[in-house]
This record gives structure tokens, C-alpha cells and sequence, in this order.
């Protein structure tokens, strides 16, 4: 007995001799204690990688994520494969001619940074609850509005992608069944307008007290374009050959009923309230782009404070030209040929958009021509290239390059670093999303698009569909927006450029990529998108 | 600290009162030391208990080169790196774990010590090594042993007076062979050929003979000792130099130690005391890979000094330029230990050990343009108390002991890094002289580790014949979440000296004939590194706050409250047979073992999760192998000795499973999972994953497209004929594709051997290691024979008249790792003094790394075939030049 008594009064001095400092780490309820702390951890957290460093990861600005599976699979931009560089085990190629598989690991990991965002924007949204007390009851609910419609967009990338997503609304719940596509949607559209209730209406790529955040002319934007989409949104068989149409899809627009293209000439409207055209488009990608009129959505870069990376300008043009920065180039993406003749290179007069968008022909760097290593002078040949080009002399100078952004030559990591805002949404979209909307509801759109041009300084053009998506490319190459283009046109599963379209294609299945295999995998409930069995 | 001893005393009041005392007299607990050092040749004792002496004759650079191939199932790995890295991995019998948890637990004198201090320890040092590898005798040791343990014992004094020692080396490593790339000429030449455009220099390079250097080893070691009666001490010092085949690169050790010993009370009381300092300074590369593929690939038509580099090659440098970045490191140990033994009665003794061990590792870096430093530092902190009893009457012999431990270590570190440094010549000694202090290049960390246990160990022996042995212990950490904190680990073995029987004790042939069968459970937690139990938060990264960039914290992880212990358990059984006088010795050993609650950081599904991997006990992974020893003394007079000994293990692997149940869910990972890829020009990303780990296959497994021959293109070249395995009539190369397994990265079997011999005052004495069974992914072949990227990058001599236009991953360049080397050659004379105050002299000549023999066609079959990691089974442009070592030593003692 004396012995039990003795033991049991060891055994709490026991458990103590375990117990430790965790040092490097907080108690996760310690990082949530003032108002100002649920602000910073809790709201303005889940925009840390909006933009990022790493590959796969970010809404626009590395390579091998959400950006090159809407840019590298289009008409607009190809790498083709250049002698022993490029090749990558197909990886390219695949994206070119619409032969990806479930088993693509960027793919996989696209989807997971997707829900790995919506996940930390639950459990934020459950922070917040708890909040509710100690920061007040109306800030809480505008944080609460804006981390629904953070999520919300997030919602739609991963929709707008793979089609058929769960809707996990719930931090830590098991969520087992994807949603039809248009139930997603007006979840999304929902969330969205509902959110507007507490958002401020204010811009959002200016620095200032809303930088980088999503505000009411954000969720505006959105709005519009979900509802120009909301024919294919609304589909939830793209294989059957039957789709929907965009004057019978109905909202609710405060307190009125709208078809999809009222919708969207609504939303625009109130954009146009606040926002304008710079005079030269190039503004809007300069170093200083945070005090642009137009950009309406952008990831805050700075090359000192944070570390959102722009990988495209340096991974395409020639060793040469970058070398004449003083960076490492890598010789990748080029402009297809038919964007070339979109852009009317190679005609007497093309569209003065094509030197604000694209480096060809003799290559000057300050003024000065680039020579590469033979001496000679660097030449681009945009109509050379090919998908494969290891046969051809211009193997490392064919195709038109990336040049939308300014080149900030003090930018680090060898031109990636750089303190150009990457630019997500800007007002000329929102112009050729008014006028698109206005014809398809049999209407005008004549002066919107005029707008647009006249900035450019390109002549005047009839305004019509097959117009309005060559205007689209000529606005808005290289900007991430080219497949859901020609999706909307029902042109992206056709043959295009030097694509011929599979035989598989017939059906349309590849305007939606196939959910990753590792998630099946993982989560026996999720069933594939058709075509992709 | 306080609570400990709470715990303790209250232990041992409580075994005060259950103890019952017995007058007979208890053998000590502590041996006597061994004499300084052993003349001639002495066949291992006792195999069966792998102890080995250590033949230390000749030039051995550190503590590990010394382990190598001396037991069976032991593998000193060098990671790729062929030469004398101050960093080496040791596995014993294998991974039982997939997550790095598979280092042996070191154990230096008592003192719980890693391998990075083993391999500071001078090998003079060294008196024996013990490795344990069988869980029934592991077991004891916990958690921290169930990997295998190599108890160190080093070289203490016999209390006979004084005694003083020298022992020096001087070496000369010379590099030799090479990769045979095109010369300057032939690069011309091949160009011209083709109507390709260089960049011509003019002038002719070898990269490889421009980065090497013949280096100058040197090592020396002074030992003393004394003491008489009671008191005995010894204390060494040793140096070691390598300037390293690679220009500008090398690394020096300087190790002291002091022993002391004192007994009172009629030896009833036993204390001592050590203390072990080392430092050790390493000037190494930066980036191996990229200097290496640098050295192969760039254009030699420039002289190596000009640093020029082919504009287009990006993944390549000017070697020179890359070798002078700086990658420097210098590692301080301290420690100390403190052991207490009091016989307090005929058959009880109490023994008392504390031991702290200090260990700091610099880092420090700079390319000219960029700077960083780090430190870390470690502090661990050992004590035990343990109760022994003994008592022998008739033909039983019963001995039990109790033991309490606890253990605490604190790893804390810090690292800062700069950018655009004003002048280069700054290098990392002024990090205030950067333009740049980016954010995330400043960090630092802390974490705390407590490990508590109490064991009991059972010992029946009867008639000195049949012993029975029981051991239970259990170990709680303050990394495991509540529910699992503690764990129970048991073991069991049973011994037969057969030769004690009546049938065999006055037998002339057979001179020792043991059976030992044993059973024995441990655990593991060496892969958790944080504090996954709780949901603790880091930094997540800056993020505009009311436009101000500032830091946001949160959880970067999935935390699992349900973490425990990984337990492996496993059965063994053996034997042992000497005859005519031990002249002839055999041992068998065959184990079998099983490790579940594997941890491993397992694929989740996204959502519900947040982050798409968790730490977890899921899986289940086996190994199975024998190893056999022989060793045959086939002359012995008084003027030849000829000793011949070789060990070979078999060991199989397999991943049984990765699958189980989280809290309630189904958890899975990948069957098909890959660990090692190439990479390079035209292999960024894309298909490139080589050796994997797949369900039901040994881990690290080869799975590759198969390759039947070249085909030729319609211009001439040739490209790999990769066959469409599963029938639907395409190629496809990516991992869940037309893939088969096709062979093992980890050796079947590995060889250790030895031939020793004397004639009279001379002697030879030859080591050969060698591994069989596995295969090598010869991606520096794959990647220099593909003619698409010349001449931005130079090919082997060889590639242009194969004229292969392809660098597709396949079985094509999949090769037979099979070899067998002579590590070393050592011819030695032994002086007789008779009358003078020398003991012995003695001079040697030694040759390491004298020759290859191996089917691989590669720059050296000896990569890394063990450690499960990036680099495993792949031979992809980062060999180290091959080099030879000519050494000649000169050893005193009085």
C-alpha cells in the first residue's frame, strides 16, 4: 500500500519532466489575441500567396501554375522545344496540343494551393466568429465579408479550371462530393454579392489603406465576368453538345432580375463610375504601377518587402537580351504564329499594341543593338516558330517575345524580383467585357470598344463577335485571360494556329482539366471530368 | 532538472525497501582498462557480440573509414562524394525507417554522443567498437537505439606506470582518371563537322586537371597515460590535415582528450571522469553538382582562367569562378562525462552517469556577392541512475538491474544572410558591408527535446551455458501527443555456449559453438523534428497591412494530436563455431524485423486538409537478411601469420505498406511515389523520376520506362527505342505510364574482407569492400552522350560517334552497380628493441583506394547506394575526381 502511494505521487512529477518550451513557435490562440492581430493573422494573411516565388504556386507570376494553363494552352503563346533545351519530359508540349493527363503534377499541385487557400479562409471565417466580441461587432463583419469573397474567388479559379470542385464551406470538414459546375457558380456568384454588403468601395492597387485587398470594385469585376461566362458556368456537361444560353440565365441584381449580359453591363457600369484608361497601356505595367487609374486587381510586388516573383519576362527572351541586363534569360515562351497575325506583324500597318506587347524583329537594349555570341545582332523571327524546333536555324530566335512589363533593372534574382505590381484586373477588360455583353444581348457595343482602341491609337472597327475576340488578344495578350476567351467563343477545343484538334477533342472535354489523379487517389469520392476516365 | 531528482530519490527509496541483501561478493561493474595498445595480430574474439579490434595500422583519416567493411550488415556510406568528407552516413542493417530516422545511436564511453562526433574522434583513439544491431539487444537503449548502435570504446591506461606514444602520418593524394570529355581540339573538330558555330577561345583545357590539385594529408598523434594503483589517467592529442584534391578546398580536425580514473575504498568505489574536445574546420565547395557538370560540360576551348562561359549553357558556370565561392563550416564538440559505481553491498552496486555534450556548427558563405552565416547549436544533457544486483550460487547465476534516465537536449540556431555586397574581397567577415538585408534572410529557432525512461533487465545464466536474458523499458517524449506519450519496448534472448556442454568441453576441433535466439521490440521518433503535435504558428510571410508590408503569422501545417511512437520489432537467431583453436571462425546470424506506426510525411487529400502532407504512424515496412562472418588463420608460426577474414551480409527490404486509419479516416499515399530524379539541360521538371518508393518493393527501387536499343531518326541520329509497356499504342513517360520496375538502388549483399599478413618482422595487409546486388542510374552518361545540347555544352568522347539525340529517362543507362574495391594496401615493418626504452617502432607504407573492380561504366560505382534521399542510386554529375592516397606512417611508443 505504502508503495502504491509512493508511486502515485511520482507519476505528476513524471508528466512534468516532459513538459517543454516550444521556443520558435506560438500557441495558435496567442496569434489572435487583439484586434489587431485577428486583423493582420486572420484576414490579412490569406493573401500571402496570392503571389509567390515558387513554382506552381500563385494566381499569376510563376511558371507551371494557374497561369500557364490558361496562357500555354491557347492560341497566344507556345514554348517550343529548342534543340536540347525545353524539352522537359513533354511537359510543354502537352500544353500546346491539349494532351495533358490526370497524372500532371503541376496540375496536382494547382489544385491543392487552391484548397489549401479556401481551407485557411474557413478557418479564418471560424477566427472571426469567435472574434465577433473583442474587435466589434461591424469591423468583424466587414472582415468576415472580405474573407468570403476572397474565398469566393478562389472558388471560382479552381471552378473555372477543373469544373466539378466540392464547395467546402467548413474548416476540417469532410466535404464528399463535388458539386455540379452550376451549383458552384451562383455558390460563388452568392457569396460574392452578399459580400458587398460590407466591402468598401475603394481601389485596391493604389497603396493606401486597401492595398492589395479585395474591395467592392474587385468583387464588381468579378461579378461581371462571371456573368459573361455564365453560359459555360452553367453547363454542367460541356461533352453533351447542348449549351445554355446567357438571355435565359436569370440573377437577382439589387432587386431587380437580370439575364447574364444585363448582369454584366451592370457591373461594368459601376466600375466606369471609378475607373478610366491611361493614356498608354504600358502605364499600367510600369515599375511605379501602383498609381495607375486603370488596374483594378493587382499582387503588391516589391523587391525589398515581399517576395511575389514575375518570372515570365526573364524565362522568355533570348540568353543575349537578358545578358544585356545583366540577367540570366532562358529563351522559352514565344507569341504563336496566329497571334502574330492577330497583331498583323509582317503587314503594312499593324496594331500599335504589337511593340507594347511583344520584343521582335532586331532586338536594342538602351538603345544599343544586343549582339549574341557570334557578334552578330540578336534577331527575333516570330513567324519561325514551331513547336519543335531542334531542326531549325532558328532554333534560338524564333518566335516574338514577352515584353509587356517594364523591365526593372534593379530587380534581384536575376529580373524576377521585381517591383512591378502584377496586374490581375485592370479597366480596358472591363470596356470589352460591356461591349461583348451589349452584342450578345443584341445590342451595340460599338462605343465601348472604340474607347479601347482609340487609347491604342488603332483605327475604328466594326464591332462583333469574331471582332471583339481578336480586340480581346490585342488588349489583353499575355495578361492570363486567353482561354477562358476562347472557351466563351467555342473555339478552344477546335484546331488553332499549328494544333490540330484531337481525336478525342470532338467532344469538347478538354475545356476543362481533368481533376488531378493523386486526388482521386487520396479521396475515393471525387469522380473524374468526362473525357478523362 | 529538480523533478528528476524528486523522481529518483523516491525510486530509490522504494527499492531500499523491497532489496534484500546477500553476502556474497559481486563482480565489478566498471572493467579495468585495456593496455595501451596490442602487438600482432589477434582474431576477433567474439563475433557473435561484433566486437572488433581495431587493426588501426593504417592511414585513416577518420573514426568511420575505421568501420567500414569490419561487420557485417554495416554500410559507411559517403554520400556520392568520393573522397574524405568530414560528414559520412552510417546504416546499420538498412532503413527501418523511410524519414531519416536511421542513423545508429553512437555511444562514445557511456556518453551518448552522433556520428558527427564519431567521426571527430581520432582513430588511435579508438580501442574497440560494439555494434549492436539486433532489436533484442538494442532494445535497452530505446528509442534513440532502435536503428542500431556502435558503442565506442576509446583507449584508456593500464595504471602500470608512464606511458607515451606517437603515431604521425604523412600522405600525398594524387587525383587519377576522369571523365573523358572532347578535348579542345576534338570540340573543333565535332563543330566543324556538323556546321555548328562555336565560341572559340583559341586556346586548350582540361577543367578537371584545372580544379585539381595533388594534395598534401598529414596526421599526428600524441598519447600519453600513467598512474599507479588507484589513480590511472590518459590523455591524448591528435591533428589532421587534408588539403583536399580540390583547389583551395580542405579541412583540418584537432582533437584532445583526458581520461581519469580513481578507485576508493578497497576499489568498492569506482569514479570517472572524461572530458573530449574537438574542433574541426572544413573549406568546402558550393554546390557540387553544379561545379562538377560546370568542369565536364563547359567549353574547353578557353583557357580555365579566362571563366568564360558558353552564353547559352545557363545550368553551367565558370568551374574556377564557382570553386572560389566560399562554403566553410568549422563543428566545436565538448564532452564531458562523469561516472559514479559504488558496490554498496556483496551483490548490490549502484552506478550513477552524467554526461554533457556541447556541439556548435558554423556555417559560413559568400559568392562575392552574397553573404551568409548560420550557427546552431546543441546541448544535450544525460543522467542515469541504476541499481545492479548480482548473486551466483551452485550453477545459477542471477543479475537483474533498474535503471532511470533522462535525457534533455536543446537545438537552437540562428542564420543571416546579405546581398550585393560593396566589394567582393569582403567577403562573409563583414555582413554589415551589404547593400541588401532581405527579408527571410535572418531566422532563427529553438526547440527542446525530453526524453524520460525506466528499465529493468532480467539476467539467468546457468552453468554458465544456457543464458536467459529479459529486458523491458519504456520511454516517454515530450514531442508525442498525450495519447501515445509513452511507449513499451520489451526484449528477449536466449544463449547456448554449446562448447560448454559435456559432449563438446574437451573437444579438440571445435573451440567455441554458441545458439542465440532473441526477440526484441523498440521505437523510433528520430524523424519528428517540430512540434506536430499541437497547432502551433510560424511566420507565413508579408502581406500589405493598410498598405504596410508586414509580417503575418499563422499554422504552416497539419498538426496531428495523435503522433506516437514508430515500433519496430524484430527476431533473430544465430550461431557461432570455432575450431582447432579458433583458427577457424564462423558465425551466421539471420533477422527478421518489422517496422509499424511507420512515420512518414503521408499525402493527404486537400481539402478537408489544409496543407497537402501530414506527419503520421501509418505504413508498415519490413527487412529480412543474414549476414555471415568468416575468418580462417590458415598459418601460424612463430615467423608467418597469415589471417584471412571476410563478412558478407544479405539483406532484403520491402515497403510493406503506407495506408491506415488518422482519427477515424482512411488515409492513403501514393502506391507510386518518386524519391530520386536527374536533372539539367532539356531536364527541368518533366519526366525525369528514377528511383522511387513503391508499395510492395524494397524502397528505393528503380521504375523506368524500358528501352530496347536505338533507333535511328531520318537525319541520321539515333534515339532510344522506349517500348509502349502497356499496350495503347503510345509512349508515355510520366510515373503512372509505361514504366516497370527494373532493379534496386540499396545492395543485395555487401562485402567486407581482409587479408593480413606477417613474415617476421614485416607485414601486408589488404582491406576489400565491396557490394553487389543493386544498380546505378548513370544520368551523367544519359545527360553527356545527348548530342542536342552540344555544343552549348560539351559531350563525352565517345557521343559523337553514337550520335544519340535524346535524353529521354530510361533503363538504357541503367547498369549493374556490382563492385569490389581494395580501400587499402598497407606494407609495414616492426622494429624489436629489446634493451632500449622503446617499446615498439614501427613504419609503414599505405596505399587507399588502390583499385576498382567493376562492371560500371561509369567514374566510380561508390555513390550513394544507402542513405534514402534525393541522391539515391544515381550517378548524375556530381562525382568528386577519383584519387588515390600515398601515405607513409611512422608510429613510436615508450
Amino acid at each position: 500500500m505504502k508503495k502504491l502511494i509512493i508511486l502515485s505521487a511520482l507519476l505528476p512529477c513524471f508528466v512534468s519532466c516532459l513538459s517543454v518550451k516550444v521556443g520558435d513557435s506560438l500557441p495558435h490562440d496567442e496569434i489572435y489575441s487583439t484586434p489587431a492581430d485577428v486583423y493582420r493573422n486572420a484576414v490579412a494573411a490569406l493573401y500571402n500567396n496570392l503571389g509567390s516565388n515558387q513554382e506552381s504556386i500563385g494566381l499569376q507570376g510563376t511558371c507551371r501554375g494557374i497561369y500557364d494553363y490558361n496562357t500555354l494552352t491557347t492560341d497566344e503563346v507556345i514554348v517550343p522545344i529548342r534543340g536540347g533545351d525545353w524539352y522537359d519530359g513533354g511537359y510543354w508540349e502537352n500544353l500546346y496540343f491539349h494532351t495533358w493527363e490526370s497524372s500532371d503534377r503541376c496540375l496536382y499541385t494547382v489544385w491543392t494551393y487552391l484548397f489549401s487557400n479556401i481551407s485557411r479562409c474557413n478557418a479564418s471565417l471560424d477566427v472571426l466568429a469567435r472574434s465577433s466580441e473583442n474587435c466589434g461587432a461591424e469591423t468583424t463583419n466587414a472582415w468576415i465579408a472580405e474573407v468570403r469573397a476572397l474565398r469566393a474567388i478562389f472558388f471560382w479559379y479552381a471552378m473555372d479550371l477543373f469544373g466539378n470542385i466540392p464547395i467546402v464551406d467548413e474548416h476540417n470538414k469532410w466535404q464528399e462530393l463535388q458539386s455540379p459546375r452550376s451549383q458552384t457558380f451562383r455558390f460563388i456568384f452568392n457569396e460574392l454579392q452578399s459580400s458587398l454588403e460590407y466591402l468598401p468601395i475603394a481601389r485596391s492597387n493604389e497603396e493606401g489603406l486597401h492595398y492589395g485587398k479585395v474591395t467592392a470594385p474587385v468583387v464588381w469585376f468579378v461579378l461581371a465576368k462571371l456573368a459573361l461566362n455564365a453560359e459555360i458556368y452553367s453547363d454542367d456537361d460541356c461533352t453533351d453538345g447542348i449549351g445554355q444560353d446567357g438571355s435565359a440565365i436569370m440573377f437577382e441584381v439589387e432587386g431587380s432580375k437580370l439575364n447574364a449580359w444585363e448582369t454584366c453591363i451592370f457591373y461594368c457600369d459601376r466600375l466606369a463610375d471609378i475607373y478610366g484608361l491611361e493614356s498608354m497601356i504600358s502605364s499600367n505595367f510600369s515599375t511605379g504601377n501602383e498609381k495607375s487609374l486603370e488596374n483594378i486587381f493587382t499582387i503588391p510586388a516589391d523587391r525589398e518587402a515581399y517576395k511575389v516573383e514575375y518570372h515570365y519576362q526573364f524565362r522568355s527572351i533570348h540568353y543575349s537580351h537578358g545578358a544585356a541586363y545583366g540577367f540570366e534569360a532562358e529563351n522559352g515562351p514565344s507569341a504563336t504564329r496566329k497571334a502574330m497575325q492577330v497583331f498583323g506583324y509582317g503587314t503594312p500597318s499593324p496594331d500599335p499594341r504589337l511593340w507594347a506587347t511583344f520584343s521582335f524583329d532586331e532586338v536594342k537594349v538602351g538603345g544599343e543593338p544586343v549582339l549574341t555570341e557570334d557578334g552578330s545582332p540578336l534577331v527575333y523571327y516570330p513567324m519561325e516558330v514551331a513547336p519543335n524546333l531542334t531542326d531549325s536555324p532558328f532554333k534560338t530566335t524564333a518566335g516574338a517575345r514577352f515584353n509587356k512589363y517594364e523591365t526593372d533593372i534593379h530587380a534581384y534574382e536575376s529580373g524576377k524580383l521585381q517591383d512591378n505590381d502584377i496586374v490581375l484586373f485592370r479597366f480596358a477588360d472591363v470596356l470589352l467585357m460591356k461591349a461583348e455583353a451589349l452584342v450578345r444581348n443584341g445590342q451595340d457595343g460599338t462605343p465601348s470598344m472604340a474607347r479601347v482602341r482609340e487609347r491604342a491609337g488603332a483605327s475604328p472597327r466594326e464591332c462583333n463577335l469574331d471582332t471583339l475576340l481578336e480586340e480581346r488578344m490585342l488588349e489583353l495578350a499575355l495578361e492570363g485571360w486567353r482561354r477562358q476567351d476562347l472557351i466563351r467563343f467555342g473555339k478552344y477545343h477546335l484546331e488553332y494556329d499549328m494544333r490540330p484538334q484531337l481525336p478525342s477533342e470532338t467532344d469538347a472535354h478538354t475545356i476543362l482539366f481533368p481533376i488531378p489523379r493523386k486526388c482521386i487517389e487520396l479521396n475515393g469520392k471525387l469522380k473524374q471530368n468526362k473525357g478523362y476516365e | 532538472m529538480r523533478n528528476f531528482l524528486a523522481c529518483t530519490t523516491c525510486l530509490l527509496i522504494l527499492i531500499s525497501q523491497i532489496a534484500d541483501a546477500a553476502p556474497r561478493r559481486r563482480k565489478k561493474a566498471v572493467k579495468r582498462m585495456a593496455p595501451l595498445e596490442q602487438v600482432g595480430f589477434q582474431m576477433p574474439s567474439t563475433i557473435t557480440d561484433t566486437v572488433k579490434a581495431v587493426p588501426a595500422k593504417g592511414l585513416y583519416m577518420n573514426a568511420l573509414d575505421l568501420l567500414q567493411g569490419q561487420s557485417a550488415g554495416v554500410n559507411v556510406s559517403s554520400d556520392g562524394i568520393n573522397g574524405n568528407a568530414v560528414l559520412n552516413s552510417v546504416r546499420v542493417r538498412g532503413s527501418s525507417s523511410i524519414l531519416g530516422a536511421n542513423d545508429p545511436m553512437v555511444i562514445i564511453d557511456g556518453v551518448i554522443s552522433d556520428i558527427t562526433a564519431l567521426s571527430a574522434l581520432y582513430p588511435s583513439d579508438i580501442e574497440s567498437f560494439t555494434i549492436l544491431k539486433n532489436t533484442s539487444e538494442t532494445a535497452a537503449y530505446g528509442s534513440d537505439g532502435s536503428a542500431g548502435v556502435i558503442q565506442v570504446k576509446t583507449r584508456m591506461n593500464s595504471g602500470e606506470g608512464f606511458r607515451i606514444a606517437y603515431e604521425g602520418h604523412l600522405a600525398v593524394s594524387a587525383p587519377y582518371g576522369g571523365l573523358q570529355m572532347l578535348s579542345a581540339d576534338e570540340y573543333r573538330a565535332v563543330a566543324a563537322d556538323r556546321g555548328l558555330y562555336i565560341n572559340d577561345g583559341g586556346s586548350s583545357t582540361n577543367y578537371y586537371s584545372a580544379l585539381t590539385r595533388p594534395s598534401f594529408v598529414q596526421n599526428h598523434y600524441v598519447a600519453l597515460g600513467g598512474g599507479s594503483g588507484p589513480f590511472g589517467y590518459r590523455a591524448s592529442v591528435g591533428y589532421a590535415q587534408d588539403n583536399s584534391v580540390l583547389k583551395d578546398k580542405g579541412n583540418d580536425n584537432i582533437v584532445t582528450k583526458l581520461d581519469v580514473n580513481q578507485t576508493l575504498l578497497n576499489d568498492r568505489i569506482n569514479l570517472d571522469l572524461g572530458v573530449v574536445g574537438s574542433l574541426s574546420r572544413n573549406y568546402g565547395l558550393n554546390d557540387p553538382k553544379k561545379i562538377f557538370y560546370s568542369a565536364a560540360c563547359q567549353n574547353p576551348t578557353y583557357d580555365a582562367e579566362a571563366n568564360f562561359r558558353n552564353p547559352n549553357a545557363v545550368l553551367i558556370g565558370a568551374p574556377l569562378a564557382m570553386i572560389a565561392a566560399k562554403n566553410d563550416s568549422r563543428n566545436m564538440n565538448i564532452a564531458t562525462h562523469a561516472s559514479f559505481s559504488y558496490d554498496i553491498l556483496d551483490c548490490f552496486a549502484l552506478n550513477a552517469f552524467g554526461s554533457y555534450y556541447f556541439t556548435s556548427y558554423e556555417t559560413a558563405f559568400t559568392d562575392g556577392g552574397s553573404a551568409s552565416r548560420s550557427e546552431s547549436k546543441k546541448d544535450d544533457l544525460l543522467c542515469n541512475v541504476s541499481l545492479h544486483y548480482d548473486k551466483t550460487w551452485g550453477d545459477h547465476n542471477f543479475s537483474s538491474h533498474i535503471r532511470t534516465e533522462y535525457h534533455v537536449e536543446r537545438n537552437s540556431g540562428f542564420r543571416t544572410g546579405v546581398r550585393s555586397l560593396a566589394n567582393p574581397l569582403f567577403g562573409y567577415d563583414n555582413l554589415g558591408a551589404a547593400s541588401s538585408i532581405p527579408l527571410g534572410g535572418t531566422g532563427s529557432n529553438y526547440l527542446e527535446k525530453k526524453l524520460l525512461s525506466f528499465g529493468i533487465e532480467l539476467d539467468y545464466n546457468l552453468m554458465g551455458r544456457y543464458k536467459f536474458a529479459l529486458n523491458a523499458r519504456t520511454d516517454g517524449s515530450s514531442l508525442l501527443g498525450d495519447a501515445h506519450k509513452w511507449g513499451f519496448f520489451p526484449s528477449a534472448s536466449f544463449v547456448w555456449n554449446v562448447k560448454k556442454e559435456d559432449f563438446l568441453v574437451d573437444n579438440q576441433t571445435v573451440s567455441s559453438l554458441n545458439f542465440k535466439v532473441g526477440y526484441g521490440r523498440s521505437g523510433n521518433i528520430g524523424a519528428i523534428n517540430s512540434y506536430v503535435n499541437g497547432n502551433y504558428a510560424q511566420p507565413v510571410g508579408m502581406v500589405p497591412v493598410y498598405g504596410y508590408p508586414l509580417l503575418a503569422l499563422g499554422t504552416t501545417y497539419n498538426p496531428n494530436p495523435d503522433i506516437g511512437w514508430e515500433r519496430v520489432s524484430s527476431v533473430n537467431a544465430g550461431a557461432e563455431l570455432g575450431m582447432w583453436n579458433s583458427r577457424f571462425l564462423f558465425t551466421i546470424e539471420y533477422y527478421y524485423s518489422r517496422t509499424d506506426n511507420m512515420l512518414y510525411s503521408y499525402d493527404v487529400p486537400v481539402p478537408p486538409f489544409t496543407y497537402d502532407k501530414m506527419l503520421a504512424n501509418l505504413g508498415k515496412m519490413s527487412n529480412m537478411g543474414v549476414d555471415l562472418g568468416v575468418a580462417i588463420a590458415p598459418v601460424k608460426t612463430r615467423d608467418i601469420d597469415l589471417v584471412i577474414s571476410a563478412n558478407v551480409s544479405w539483406q532484403r527490404n520491402r515497403l510493406e505498406s503506407l495506408s491506415g486509419t488518422w482519427m477515424g479516416m482512411e488515409l492513403d499515399a501514393d502506391r507510386i511515389s518518386p524519391i530520386a530524379s536527374v536533372s539539367g539541360a532539356g531536364q527541368v521538371g518533366g519526366d525525369n523520376n528514377v528511383v522511387y518508393q513503391i508499395v510492395g518493393e524494397p524502397v528505393g527501387v528503380f521504375y523506368l520506362p524500358h528501352c530496347e536499343g536505338l533507333v535511328q531518326n531520318e537525319d541520321g541520329t539515333w534515339r532510344y527505342n522506349i517500348v509502349d509497356l502497356d499496350g495503347d499504342s503510345s509512349v508515355d513517360l510520366g510515373d503512372y505510364g509505361d514504366r516497370q520496375v527494373a532493379g534496386q538502388a540499396i545492395p543485395k549483399f555487401t562485402l567486407g574482407s581482409s587479408i593480413s599478413f606477417r613474415w617476421k618482422s614485416l607485414y601486408l595487409i589488404m582491406q576489400i569492400n565491396g557490394a553487389f546486388g543493386h544498380k546505378i542510374f548513370n544520368g551523367t552518361a544519359l545527360a553527356y552522350s545527348n548530342m542536342t545540347s552540344f555544343p552549348s555544352y560539351n559531350v563525352l568522347r565517345t557521343a559523337p560517334g553514337k550520335n544519340i539525340a535524346d535524353q529521354r529517362v530510361s533503363d538504357y543507362w541503367l547498369e549493374k552497380g556490382d563492385y569490389a574495391n581494395i580501400e587499402h594496401l598497407t606494407l609495414g615493418y616492426e622494429f624489436t628493441l629489446p634493451k632500449s626504452a622503446v617499446q615498439s617502432l614501427r613504419i609503414s607504407f599505405c596505399v587507399k583506394n588502390l583499385a576498382q573492380m567493376t562492371s560500371y561504366s561509369g567514374l566510380t560505382p561508390v555513390i550513394n547506394s544507402y542513405v534514402v534521399n534525393g541522391t539515391l542510386g544515381i550517378d548524375d554529375k556530381m562525382c568528386w575526381p577519383l584519387f588515390r592516397t600515398y601515405s607513409l606512417g611512422f608510429n613510436i611508443r615508450f
